[in-house]
């Protein structure tokens, strides 16, 4: 180990690496286009104090947020394909569970915990545009789906993009958990190729740099649409 | 044309509104004055259904209709027969000036969007902001937002304009600007139920004064009358604080 | 291997596993220790005049936030040893336990960095301008009226970053540490990988509950040392 690193294995490795990016990105931004209106709906139920709903939501949110990701994902995927076999038995479809894809668990695992984080995000963001913008729509003529979709939703997500964004880079970090479903994402290939030769240190490096790299690209690029959307800001008072 | 009949409306134990009635006739001008926490935006809401009235009635023109039993189609109509002025103008924030005036009438009113634009363009021009169609709010000054705030109003061409105290956040210096484009489209001919706490405003401009205190309207007259022979105790009372020397210069 | 679910596994697998959070709280300690003193060393650095330790601080951050803790993880647990060893240090019989506190003090640190700034930056200035006015001097200022304030602004921030920290822990396992998380595992291993859904129920249930139990804790601190900002609400 101390003869330096190994660096035609750190060149290979990162390709191979790199791999898995597409994974990584297809669950990122599926488990993002789920939960982000998922996470809206939900913070709605409880800044209404719908009953059951909010109860639902308030419940959901402790426990997603009380409880490692790992062992979520471990719960998801020793569950449901114990509830798969339950029904396919029942119905009689023949289809083995254990060839279903992983990709499906690593959806379902992170479009649940992503919507829990959204729903807090958006809790908060809703109570931040003011009554005033509603009561104005309505002023105006707008009806409440139409003073939602136009005044409303547009000034949540400027106000929670910070957090927002913060969301995304937390999701796409835990994506690298998908080894424990054995996802073919940019860990596990990486943890593969260094299998045969023990080069550890070189192929958690890949993995760090291209963390790196994407996580950087995405703050980079939520920043960049906070600045294009400064201007929606809430306008001084006087 | 708008007739409110014995409103009352209580949150919790707490009675804000306890049976007021009020006539205005087009073109009518009335200030509603009186002490804050008398309960004059609670008015104004619940004719704007923004708050739902606990009993009263509202004659609309043609219309009647129940303030506390109103069904969402009669709550629209009357929502698009009236337009409201914000104290804190509540401008939209994701949308620049022009598209704040226009939102109502492309959305609201299913108006063609060229011909919404033209609308959106002449009202902002007659509050003074021609260079400031593609502004956000966030790059007005309180003065400039709550001018879109009455452009806004304006250009729905409403029956009647609801303004709740539309200069009370501004800096001192910016409240005539406002007072100055309110008096134009008064002269227009505008009819306006206006709160506020500017005095001037209520003398050269109102034709009618209403005082309100304790949820129920106390005195109402002329601005000469009102201001010159109040008959009320509490109108006095209320007069003598608000406009010490005035008062004083009259008797 | 049997695949029914029997929920007394679950009940069965919690007091099993409790006496190991021992470890998982001995960890989390030392790496909270160790963290918010690194974390403050950043933020001093970070709002400091010195434009190069600036720089340092924020780009020391921007890594740890892009950096998944299994990666890092890992970095440190193969990647210390290779460097120390440069040095003449054998620290391949360390414990796993002292990689883990080395990857969660430095993931800490940078938490803490921003949680640290963003309050003291939330201070308006005019409470300085008024401390010094009144005559206390610059550092009677800074200790009894910015770092108070300051203080009350960060413990919510103190409690997620903590919780954040507890969770992200539970991954120690991989390395080999033996805490709730490791022996959780251990448990399904002995039982032929059957039953694990039950037992990793268990050690949610645990989670779960200790989460609860540090967010009403950080809620009551709160309570308690907010007393003085009610004034600014009520004004
Ligand atoms: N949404 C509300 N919930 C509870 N009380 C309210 C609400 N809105 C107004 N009030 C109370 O109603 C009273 C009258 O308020 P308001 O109509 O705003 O008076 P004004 O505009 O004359 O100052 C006040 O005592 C106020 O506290
Ligand atoms: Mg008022």
């Amino acid at each position: 180990m101390s003869n330096g690193l190994d660096f035609e294995f750190l060149i290979d490795t990162f390709f191979i690496a790199l791999s898995g990016v597409p994974v990584a990105m297809i669950i990122t931004v599926i488990s993002l286009l789920i939960a982000l209106p998922l996470g809206f709906l939900l913070a709605l139920t409880r800044i209404n104090k719908m009953p059951i709903l909010s109860q639902f939501s308030r419940v959901y949110v402790s426990f997603v947020r009380g409880t490692p990701v790992i062992v979520q994902i471990f719960i998801i995927y020793n569950s449901v394909p114990l509830l798969l076999a339950t029904i396919f038995e029942k119905y009689n479809i023949q289809m083995n569970v254990y060839d279903v894809n992983p990709i499906w668990y690593a959806l379902i695992v992170f479009s649940l915990n992503t919507t829990a984080t959204l729903i807090e995000v958006f809790r908060s963001a809703i109570n931040t545009v003011s009554k005033g913008q509603l009561e104005a729509a309505y002023s105006v003529g707008l009806t409440t789906v139409q003073a939602f979709i136009r005044i409303i939703i547009p000034q949540t997500l400027v106000v929670g993009l910070p957090n927002i964004c913060n969301a995304t880079v937390n999701l796409i970090k835990a994506t690298s958990l998908g080894y424990a479903m054995s996802l073919p994402e940019i860990t596990l290939k990486a943890q593969v190729a260094a299998n045969a030769s023990y080069n550890y240190i070189e192929a958690y490096m890949d993995i760090f740099i291209i963390y790196l790299i994407i996580c950087s690209l995405v703050e980079y690029g939520f920043k960049r649409m906070e600045k294009r959307l400064r201007k929606y800001k809430i306008a001084p008072a006087a | 044309m708008l007739e409110i009949q014995s409103i009352k409306k209580s949150f919790g134990k707490n009675t804000v509104l306890d049976g007021v009635n009020l006539k205005i006739e087009k073109g009518d001008v009335v200030v509603v004055l009186g002490p804050s926490g008398s309960g004059k935006t609670t008015l104004l809401r619940c004719i704007n259904f923004l708050e739902k009235a606990d009993e009263g009635k509202a004659i609309f023109g043609d219309i009647q209709v129940d303030l506390h039993k109103a069904s969402k189609k009669q709550i629209n109509t009357i929502r698009k027969r009236t337009a409201f002025v914000f104290q804190n103008y509540n401008l939209f924030n994701n949308k620049t000036a022009l598209e704040n005036v226009t939102e109502g009438l492309i959305i609201g009113r299913a108006i063609p969007k060229d011909k919404a634009i033209k609308m959106g363009k002449e009202a902002l021009d007659k509050v003074g902001l021609s260079e400031k169609y593609n502004a956000y709010p966030s790059e007005l000054s309180g003065g400039q937002q709550q001018r879109v705030g009455i452009a806004r109003a304006v250009v729905l061409n409403p029956d009647i304009i609801l303004f709740d105290e539309p200069t009370s956040a501004l800096d001192p210096e910016l409240v005539g600007e406002v007072l100055e484009v309110m008096k134009t489209i008064a002269k227009e001919g505008t009819t306006m139920l206006v709160v506020t706490h500017e005095m001037s405003f209520a003398k050269d401009v109102a034709n009618r004064v209403i005082f309100m205190d304790g949820g129920v309207v106390v005195e109402e007259g002329s601005p000469k009358e009102f201001f010159e022979n109040p008959k009320e105790e509490r109108t006095q009372r209320f007069l003598r604080r608000v406009l010490p020397e005035d008062y004083i210069y009259n008797i | 291997m049997e695949k029914y679910f029997d929920a007394t596994y679950i009940w069965e697998s919690i007091p099993t596993l409790i006496p190991y959070l021992k470890v998982t709280f001995i960890v989390a300690g030392l790496s909270v220790l160790f963290g918010s003193l690194l974390g403050l060393i950043l933020a001093v650095m970070k709002l400091g005049k010195n434009k190069i330790s600036q720089n340092i601080a924020h780009g020391y951050t921007t890594v740890l936030r892009c950096t998944p803790s299994i990666v890092l993880l890992f970095l440190i647990y193969y990647g210390v040893p290779a460097i120390a060893i440069n040095f003449g240090i054998n620290l391949n019989d360390m414990s796993a336990a002292f990689f883990v506190v080395i990857t969660f003090t430095l993931q800490f640190g940078a938490l803490m960095s921003e949680v640290i700034r963003s309050a003291y930056e939330s201070i308006d200035k005019g409470q300085y301008e008024a401390a010094v006015s009144v005559g206390l001097s610059n550092t009677q200022a800074y200790w009894r009226i910015i770092f108070p304030q300051a203080f009350v602004v960060a413990l919510p921030n103190f409690g997620n970053s903590l919780l954040e920290l507890m969770k992200e822990g539970a991954l120690a396992y991989t390395i080999g540490l033996i805490d709730v998380m490791g022996k959780a595992n251990l448990i399904i291993a002995g039982n032929y990988n059957s039953h694990a859904l039950e037992i990793y129920i268990g050690l949610s249930i645990i989670y779960w509950i200790l989460s609860i139990l540090i967010e009403q804790f950080f809620l009551k601190l709160e309570k308690i040392f907010s007393k003085g900002k009610k004034n600014l609400k009520t004004v």
